[in-house]
């Protein structure tokens, strides 16, 4: 958050830089059934977002002294191609902000997933960045859902996660690369949408407590629309079965 | 699941033996081919190619770098590998292993013998060289990763565009042209089994096989090659290999735009 | 899919009250499903999903090791099957495949299988373990139209291993098995598949 370079204005009669309203979220198209060796998988555009997730699991959890004789555990690797970014060439391998997404996402998912029935066993989540333009931890939440319903593993809810900034002093949804780096504040956040519980939360910068009501209630009436995304996208694959997948890029 | 592998060796093997694959293929045919070139825009090149259900993702990054204190006036080329623990049940996490190590190195060595990108163009100044990345990201693993993933670098550098340089820094965003190549560089990958060899082997293929052979090319000359696993080939087998790969070569090639 | 069942998301509502549903768990006094599946007539089928191992189901099996008093089977699932030594008369080598019943699955979920039979020299084709039913076909109807088009017989465990056998043209039996499963939940599929093993079968 906050660059360097002169901060541009990011709100200006109703509308931000890209042209959108405050409860406008980016373009935003999913594909599920990617993979052919994953069990399950999804393909994520958001803005230029490129997000990619797939699933094995359960299977036999190593290293054994992680196991449970009880439960799944739930395991989530998030990672970034060293193209995806705008800048420079990035290095292979995670980092500590990929390290922190990780864990993130895996508790968010260890809510949901309904592990008492597979004792013994890991499910693996792993997500990969291939073009970053800001929310990705969100993208990567959003599609790591529907590569898990992809997989059949027992969920109690499709899950999405969407981010809330302010810019200007206005609350808004879905912050693109510059409302990230300029805005003043940034807040993302994963919902059950059955119930309304919160099962990722992070947050910086500035707010008050009615920016932060105000902040959930668009965040709520954003995770609504991107569930019928998700919906569509695992619909798509019963409506059009294929024997092979295919990641098609356009 | 060690014992499907088994499984699959036996049955596999035992129809390469009669000179017979599963999918119904001939011993020298490639899988269906899918390239997918300029998918990304951050990159300076990207494609994204399947053989098969094989699908391996090449993105081409560059930057400002020190050139190598022996090659002082030349520009930085430097490939790497991702099996990611998404494309394959057989992969982990994990630092990088002698598998991926030797799938960069392999496709590396094509592009560098054939010097298809000119890295002498590459000079900014005495202290300052292009640097160009290339990084493969296996995305999906049903054997042959090296056709694949070296298809998918072809295709982003044919694909790649120069970014423009101002003042000795990067504008990124903004670029001045293709980025010039002087020939198509292609690999061509053989299994062998006994005395049977077949182009093109799938992962469970891959399975039962003593060794594979792969052999890089320009449309004139071989340029590179790697024997990988236990078993043998002979003087005849490299012979045949290098024919077959000028021939199919040119056909890999023709699937690359730009 | 009938008018009467449509498919339904993870945490979508199946029932206003709490029910018994397989594969939906109940929540202040509602029913959800936990899966993407086909709701129908209150039953809830599931498109996608890991084999769960129940006692009494015919499974393929491929013997992962030999062991001093049995065998330790590989069933498609993370928990390892055991076959006693003296639940058999044959003797079995690693990489054997068999079809047998699951007699026994603990609270670890480790399985024992008896009544196991060893498997002529064929091909394993893995499916998920959803599709088993379709591919089967009511009363064997699709495993025998398989078998009449391709002379290979066709042997499709519970446990999402399908195993091919038979001097017959494997290749368009696994093809088959292929097309049923990414369509197992449509109308009309025995037909297609008939038209397609017809269209393809060599004179």
């Amino acid at each position: 958050m906050g660059g360097s370079a002169e901060k541009p204005a990011l709100f200006t009669n109703g509308k931000r830089v890209d042209g959108r309203g405050v409860e406008d979220l980016r373009p935003l198209k999913i594909v599920a059934r990617v993979l052919n060796d994953a069990e399950g998988s999804a393909y994520v555009e958001w803005g230029k977002n490129k997000i990619l997730a797939g699933i094995y699991g359960p299977r036999e959890c190593i290293p054994r002294h992680d196991q449970s004789l009880y439960r799944a555990i739930v395991k989530c690797r998030y990672g970034m191609a060293p193209f995806s970014g705008a800048e420079e060439h990035g290095r292979s391998g995670p980092n500590r902000r990929s390290k922190e997404i990780s864990k993130v996402i895996k508790e968010a998912f260890e809510n949901v997933v309904i592990s008492e029935n597979f004792p013994k066993t890991e499910i693996s989540i792993f997500v990969e960045v291939l073009q970053s333009d800001g929310g990705t931890r969100c993208a990567a939440v959003t599609a790591a859902a529907v590569a898990l319903a992809d997989a059949g593993i027992p969920m109690k809810d499709l899950i999405s996660a969407v981010a809330v900034c302010k810019i200007d002093g206005q609350i808004a949804v879905d912050p693109g690369k510059e409302e990230d780096n300029f805005g003043e504040s940034d807040m993302p956040i994963a919902f059950s949408p059955r119930t309304g519980e919160i099962l990722l939360f992070q947050m910086d910068g500035l707010l008050t407590k009615e920016e932060l009501a105000r902040g959930l209630e668009l965040a709520r009436n954003a995770s609504a629309k991107i569930r019928e995304v998700q919906v569509a996208a695992i619909r798509k694959v019963y409506e059009e079965p294929k024997e092979e997948r295919f990641l098609i890029i356009d | 699941m060690e014992s499907l592998n088994e499984i699959k060796r036996d049955t596999f093997s035992a129809l390469l033996l009669q000179g017979k694959r599963s999918d119904g293929r001939a011993m020298y045919d490639y899988r269906k081919i899918n390239v997918q070139p300029s998918i990304l825009q951050n990159a300076e090149g990207a494609s994204l190619v399947s053989i098969g259900r094989s699908q391996v993702m090449a993105g081409i990054k560059f930057d400002i770098a020190k050139p190598y204190a022996d090659r002082p006036t030349e520009g930085v080329l430097s490939t790497s590998a991702d099996l990611l623990p998404l494309a394959s049940h057989l992969f982990e996490t994990g630092p990088p292993s002698a598998e991926s190590i030797e799938l960069a190195r392999v496709v590396d060595r094509g592009i560098r013998s054939a010097n298809i990108v000119d890295l002498s163009s590459f000079s900014i100044d005495e202290e300052k060289v292009l640097a160009l990345y290339i990084d493969l990201y296996i995305l999906d693993h049903d054997g042959n990763l090296i056709d694949t993933a070296a298809l998918a670098a072809m295709s982003a550098l044919s694909s790649a565009r120069m970014p423009k340089i101002e003042a000795g820094k990067i504008i990124r965003g903004e670029f001045t042209g293709k980025l010039p190549v002087k020939e198509k560089v292609v690999t061509c990958t053989f299994g062998k089994l006994g005395a049977k060899s077949f182009l093109d082997p799938s992962l469970d293929e891959e399975k039962g096989m003593d060794c594979r052979l792969t052999i890089a090319t320009t449309p004139t000359h071989m340029c590179a090659a790697q024997k990988g696993g236990w078993g043998t080939v002979t003087e005849k087998d490299l012979a045949e290999f290098l024919d077959i790969s000028m021939e199919k070569g040119n056909e890999l090639r023709a699937l690359i735009r730009g | 899919m009938n008018k009467e069942s449509r498919i339904v998301m993870p945490g979508e509502l199946v029932a206003d009250k709490p029910e018994r549903i397989s594969y939906a768990y109940t929540e202040n006094g509602k029913t959800y499903s936990t899966v993407v599946g086909l709701f129908s007539d209150g039953k809830l089928v599931p498109l996608e999903g890991p084999y769960e191992p129940l006692p009494d189901d015919f499974v393929v099996g491929i013997v992962s090791e030999v062991r001093f008093s049995g065998y330790n089977v590989d069933l498609n699932c993370p928990y390892k099957g055991f076959l006693s030594s003296r639940e058999i008369r044959e003797r079995f080598e690693m990489g054997d495949a068999l079809f047998a019943r699951i007699v026994k699955v603990d609270e670890v979920k480790n399985m024992d299988v008896g009544d196991a039979k060893k498997l002529p020299e064929g091909r394993l084709v893995r499916v998920s373990s959803v599709k088993i039913p379709r591919i089967i076909g009511k009363k064997n109807s699709m495993v025998d139209m398989i078998r009449a088009n391709t002379g290979c017989e066709v042997i499709a465990g519970r446990n999402g291993y399908v195993w091919v056998t038979g001097k017959g043209d494997s290749n368009l039996a696994e093809k088959a098995i292929r097309m049923i499963e990414s369509q197992a939940h449509t109308h009309g599929l025995t037909d297609r598949v008939a038209a397609y093993l017809k269209s393809q079968k060599k004179a």
